[in-house]
């Protein structure tokens, strides 16, 4: 018996039962549970219901009152079509109400009990399906205690739950759309709903739609039956249908009181970006600046117009511009201006969101010396995107397994270079680019070199005739759980080439944010901020995105500027910040999904995963065209009858 | 040999049966012949899968899926009928008369209607609403997005035909879903910043509504369906020539409906469904008038064709043919414009021919 499940008084979830009401069980469950403690400093949680059972923490926690609360919320979420969840949900909170409030009938308890079967076995999506088995395992383990309250007419008072209504894409996501309700509202043909629900949250939503690496659909339950939903497809035919409309037809300018108070965002890419669009929307001035002549940091500059459109990028950027967001070009930190000189300014808040700007090197010999033919990645890609002249090799070699080593390889075909090899030291299961990237690139003619590492740059003339690799081999796990590659000793070979392209990597420049603002850097070279508020050790200064997490993904930096406007509003208001309600209800979450097997006991509708028109590889192969085409309507009704509306609902009772 | 590759079999009842790739669990049924309860399904309209009466049972998986949207898949043991599956149905319908109740006396498509069929397929002939413990529901109702059709929250079912209708014949989308659980209706939708609710009156909704909770804002009087008669004629509104059928009760014309093949293949638009009420207007002409002595004189058809002959020769000896002008209308068939301009033409032998269309 350990200390911990004595916490739980009861627990109920996939079946299994721990019961601690007479006496002590033997069990060890539950345990991630078991673990939680406070909703927030100074107020403990006193019970959990969530879409499988529930836990009681507090032997006077009224699990009565918390069933009521919660058939009340899945009624109100219920989306009124399917008549199980539609009224039977509705019924059922009825009745739940009438016995809370003293007035329940035995027989009542015999409907309730019909009830739950007809719910959870006739409700079209996930969240009806799942609506009643709190409410059965209720009647099952509570049975004592609710015929004692039919029988005497007690009355249970009303209380107030936290609640938090998610599905497992949405709780991948991190910037938690709500994915199946711009899915649901594509398959009802309301595209302008849809594109609203996006832009709720994401105000990028074509590039997301266009280049995400898609956390969501690795999560996916569909993919349990058969594939994942395509959600990116979608995302980019809602935001393609309407995206013209929403930005041209529209009055988006907001109007700021007199008084609202200015924060100064640092890098317009995609982090700085986001972090306008909600600031903005909170009510405050959100001026930007930008050491660049263009917005959209890497998205603008580093992914091609292949992938995607500059012009989509464009449009989106003025969005912000339009709801009255200034972007001052040219302006660097450090260089124009510093920190200070900006609070000087009258900024109250200032949110760095710098980005990774200067390219990793591979710290092998020769690289120093800046040889012709050596480009890193990013730069590559800059001169590329932005019709720098660049002198394309014709046997090129790429270093790197991640998205910007795809970008230099296709990019480099389609500049005309002869060959294109690229060099990774791991295997092609363990590449960080998205799989479809990689089998796209192949088909275009990349060639790859896995379990191969460079060694030495060969230089001839300070120019770069090759580059010396050695063969690699799986070793120990390393803390990712990937093992890590280890050299084999004697294999070393040349490989030739006229251009080479590390793309391994990219850092902060730590430089210039100066050492006079107090701001700390981490062990790895990137800026010290706290990961869920985002503020710095210095109170008005925020970080967030890449510089904070080292590259990383559009969407994580775009959460960041979401979440960044959350810390900012809060730290005008109260002075301090703390986790949002949202936050503490995922944590939650996250020690429910460790003990929840999550099993999909049911067939869904629709048909298989629809595919994505590409342009064909001789077509596409010789300039900067997109290769992927929006789907049509017909497809996106297709894909969007997939979704099994996963919606799941969690209510925590606290004791304050 | 393709063909084949894409036929499998399933086994429904014990009964094997053969079916094609993509085609639902009902479509497999029907064409075999087997019966499967529905109430959302509508042939002309996707599969929403909202009512949940065709729940059927497949072996394997542990909750039971509709028929009518579940893809069928080889090796499939479906089970239409079992007990279990039966009350669900029962259950189910009951909730259904929780939002619908059961006053089948008092509305105009008593006996035709598929909910009250369902009804006595499942015995329910009374859902007692007050002991079943459900609170009274409150809708929000605001006008329906055209004057023609109104909406009745409390008869409507909520299984989205008339939507999806609206979507997929019509393609406009004007209406949808509004609002949650029990106390959802259906209301006008803002479809996309482009044009925001565009409803063209085409009555397709109401037509799609199983149970008559889209009626006729301007039905004259209390209808009796079995004292009905249908009459099939084609609309005259136009020249596309859709077949309708004139419902009539005590000799006057109380609605259209689409008529059975036919062009339209039972669409119908605005004019043609809603714009009967001239058949019995006072104010329609019903013979031709002559006006004589300043007063215009009802007369016979042979009558005024030969008034009209005789002015035509008349105007065109004295004045000549291009004294005499033609317009004709778009509610005539092509055939019937081709003729007119062609009598203009070489019997009255003038260009000066136009139609209204065209203006
Ligand atoms: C080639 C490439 C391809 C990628 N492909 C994908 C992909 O397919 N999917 C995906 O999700 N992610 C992809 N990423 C990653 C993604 O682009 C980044 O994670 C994201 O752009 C980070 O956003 P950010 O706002 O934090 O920083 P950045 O995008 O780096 O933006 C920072 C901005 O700050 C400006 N700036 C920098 N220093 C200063 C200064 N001192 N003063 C003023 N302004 C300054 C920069 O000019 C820039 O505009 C890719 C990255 C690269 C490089
Ligand atoms: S099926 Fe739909 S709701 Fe479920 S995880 Fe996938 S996208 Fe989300
Ligand atoms: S009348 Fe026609 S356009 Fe209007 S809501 Fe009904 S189906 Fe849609
Ligand atoms: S109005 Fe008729 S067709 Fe539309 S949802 Fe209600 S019952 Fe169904
Ligand atoms: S007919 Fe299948 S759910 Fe209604």
């Amino acid at each position: 018996m350990t200390s911990r499940s004595k916490k739980i008084v009861f627990g109920v979830w996939n079946n299994q039962v721990l019961d601690n009401r007479n006496g002590l069980e033997k069990k060890d469950l539950f345990s991630s549970i078991a673990d939680l403690h406070e909703f927030e400093p100074g107020n403990r949680i006193t019970a959990i219901m969530g879409w499988d059972g529930f836990f009681v923490f507090d032997p006077d926690a009224d699990v009565l009152d918390m069933v009521r609360s919660y058939m009340e919320v899945v009624q109100s979420e219920s989306c009124g079509k399917c008549v199980p969840c539609q009224m039977g949900t509705k019924v059922a909170a009825d009745i739940l109400c009438s016995i809370a409030d003293g007035n329940g009938r035995e027989d009542d308890i015999v409907k309730l009990k019909q009830l739950c079967t007809v719910v959870k076995n006739g409700s079209m999506c996930e969240l009806g399906h799942t609506s009643m088995n709190a409410l059965s395992n209720f009647l099952k383990y509570y049975r004592d205690d609710l015929y004692k309250t039919v029988t005497t007419g007690k009355r249970h008072p009303r209380k107030t739950y936290h609640t938090k209504v998610t599905a497992p894409c949405i709780e991948a996501c991190p910037e938690r759309l709500d994915i199946p309700r711009y899915i649901h509202d594509i398959k009802t043909g309301r595209y302008r709903d849809s594109l609203s629900v996006i832009q709720e949250k994401n105000p990028l939503a074509s590039v997301c739609g266009r280049v995400c690496v898609r956390f969501c659909e690795f999560s996916c339950r569909r993919g349990k039956l058969d594939d994942p939903v395509d959600i990116k497809h979608l995302k980019r035919f809602a935001s393609d249908m309407e995206m013209d409309a929403a930005v041209k037809q529209q009055d988006l300018k907001v109007h700021l009181a007199p008084d609202a108070k200015r924060v100064a965002i640092i890098g317009a890419g995609p982090a700085g970006i986001t972090a306008a669009y909600h600031l903005l929307l909170k009510g405050h001035h959100a001026d930007i600046f930008e050491m660049m002549d263009e917005p959209g940091g890497w998205a603008a500059f580093g992914i091609p117009d292949y992938r995607l459109p500059r012009e989509v990028l464009r449009s989106e950027a003025q969005l912000i511009q339009d709801m009255g967001a200034a972007i001052h070009y040219n302006q660097q930190l450090g260089r124009d201006f510093d920190l200070q000189t900006l609070r000087e300014r009258g900024y109250e808040a200032i949110f760095i969101a710098i980005g990774c700007r200067l390219g990793a090197p591979m710290r092998i010999e020769g690289e120093e010396d800046q040889p012709a033919g050596y480009y890193h990645g990013v730069d590559f890609l800059k001169c590329v995107n932005r019709n720098e002249p660049i002198e394309i090799g014709d046997k090129i070699i790429v270093v790197g397994g991640g998205n910007v080593a795809m970008d230099c390889a296709r990019s480099a075909l389609r500049m005309g270079a002869g060959e294109v090899h690229l060099v990774y030291r791991r295997t092609r299961n363990e590449m960080p680019a998205d799989y479809l990237e990689i089998n796209e690139a192949e088909e275009e003619g990349v060639q790859y070199h896995f379990l191969t590492n460079p060694s030495r740059l060969i230089i001839t003339d300070k120019v770069v005739t090759g580059v010396e690799c050695i063969t690699m081999e799986p070793g120990e796990p390393d803390e990712s759980g990937r093992r890590r590659p280890v050299p084999v000793q004697g294999s070393e070979h040349i490989i030739d080439c006229d251009m080479v392209v590390p793309a391994i990597g990219q850092k902060v420049d730590l430089s210039s944010i100066g050492t006079e603002s107090g701001l700390q850097t981490t062990q790895w070279d990137t800026i010290d901020a706290d990961h869920e508020t985002l503020q710095t050790g210095v109170d008005w200064i925020f970080a967030g995105g890449d510089c904070v997490t080292g590259p990383a993904t559009l969407i994580e930096a775009m959460s960041a500027g979401f979440r960044v406007s959350n810390s900012i509003d809060q730290y005008f208001k109260e002075g301090i910040v703390t986790l949002t309600e949202d936050e503490r209800m995922s944590f939650i979450l996250r020690a429910v999904n460790k003990i929840d097997t999550d099993t999909l006991d049911r067939l869904g509708s629709g048909i298989d995963r629809i595919t994505i028109p590409t342009r064909a590889v001789e077509e596409r192969i010789d300039d900067f065209e997109e290769v992927e085409a929006c789907i049509c309507p017909e497809d996106a009704l297709i894909e969007a009858d997939r979704c099994l509306r996963c919606y799941r609902i969690l209510t925590v009772a606290t004791e304050i | 040999m393709k063909q084949e590759l894409h036929t499998f079999t399933l086994t429904i009842n014990g009964q094997t049966v053969d079916a094609a790739k993509g085609r639902t669990l009902l479509t497999v049924a029907r064409e075999n012949n087997i019966h499967i309860p529905t109430l959302c399904y509508h042939e002309k309209l996707r599969p929403l899968g909202s009512c949940r009466l065709c729940i059927v049972e497949v072996e394997g998986t542990p909750t039971p899926v509709s028929a009518c949207t579940t893809p069928a898949r080889p090796g499939m043991q479906v089970h239409t009928h079992t007990e279990f599956i039966e009350n669900l149905r029962r259950e189910t319908l009951k909730l259904i008369f929780l939002r619908h109740p059961l006053n089948c006396s008092a509305c105009e498509i008593n006996g035709y209607c598929q909910l009250q069929d369902l009804a006595h397929e499942y015995d329910i002939s009374h859902v007692d609403l007050h002991s079943c413990g459900m609170k009274d529901l409150h809708f929000n109702s605001e006008p329906y997005c055209t004057p023609l059709i109104t909406y009745h929250p409390r008869r409507c079912i909520l299984c989205g035909r008339c939507a999806q209708a609206c979507i997929e014949i019509t393609e406009v989308g004007a209406i949808n879903y509004k609002g949650r659980g029990a106390e959802a209706v259906i209301a006008p939708i803002k479809t996309s910043y482009t044009d925001p609710t565009k409803c063209v009156s085409c009555g397709e909704c109401m037509a799609a509504c199983p149970v008559h909770a889209l009626t006729e804002t301007m039905t004259p009087g209390k209808i009796k369906p079995w004292k009905t008669d249908r009459v099939r004629t084609t609309c005259t509104y136009c020249g596309c020539g859709c077949q309708i059928e004139l419902n009539v009760m005590d000799n006057s014309v109380i609605g259209v409906t689409p008529a059975d093949g036919g062009v339209n293949r039972g669409a119908l638009c605005g004019k043609g469904r809603f714009g009967y009420g001239f058949i019995n207007h006072t104010d329609r002409l019903t013979s031709p008038l002559i006006r004589t002595d300043g007063e215009l004189k009802e007369v016979s058809w042979d009558t005024a064709l030969d008034y009209i002959a005789d002015q035509l020769v008349h105007i065109l000896d004295t004045h000549g043919p291009d004294s005499i002008g033609g317009l004709s209308s778009a509610r005539c068939t092509n055939e019937e414009n081709y003729l007119f301009q062609k009598f203009m033409r070489s019997v009255i032998g003038t260009n000066n021919v136009d139609h209204c269309a065209r203006l």
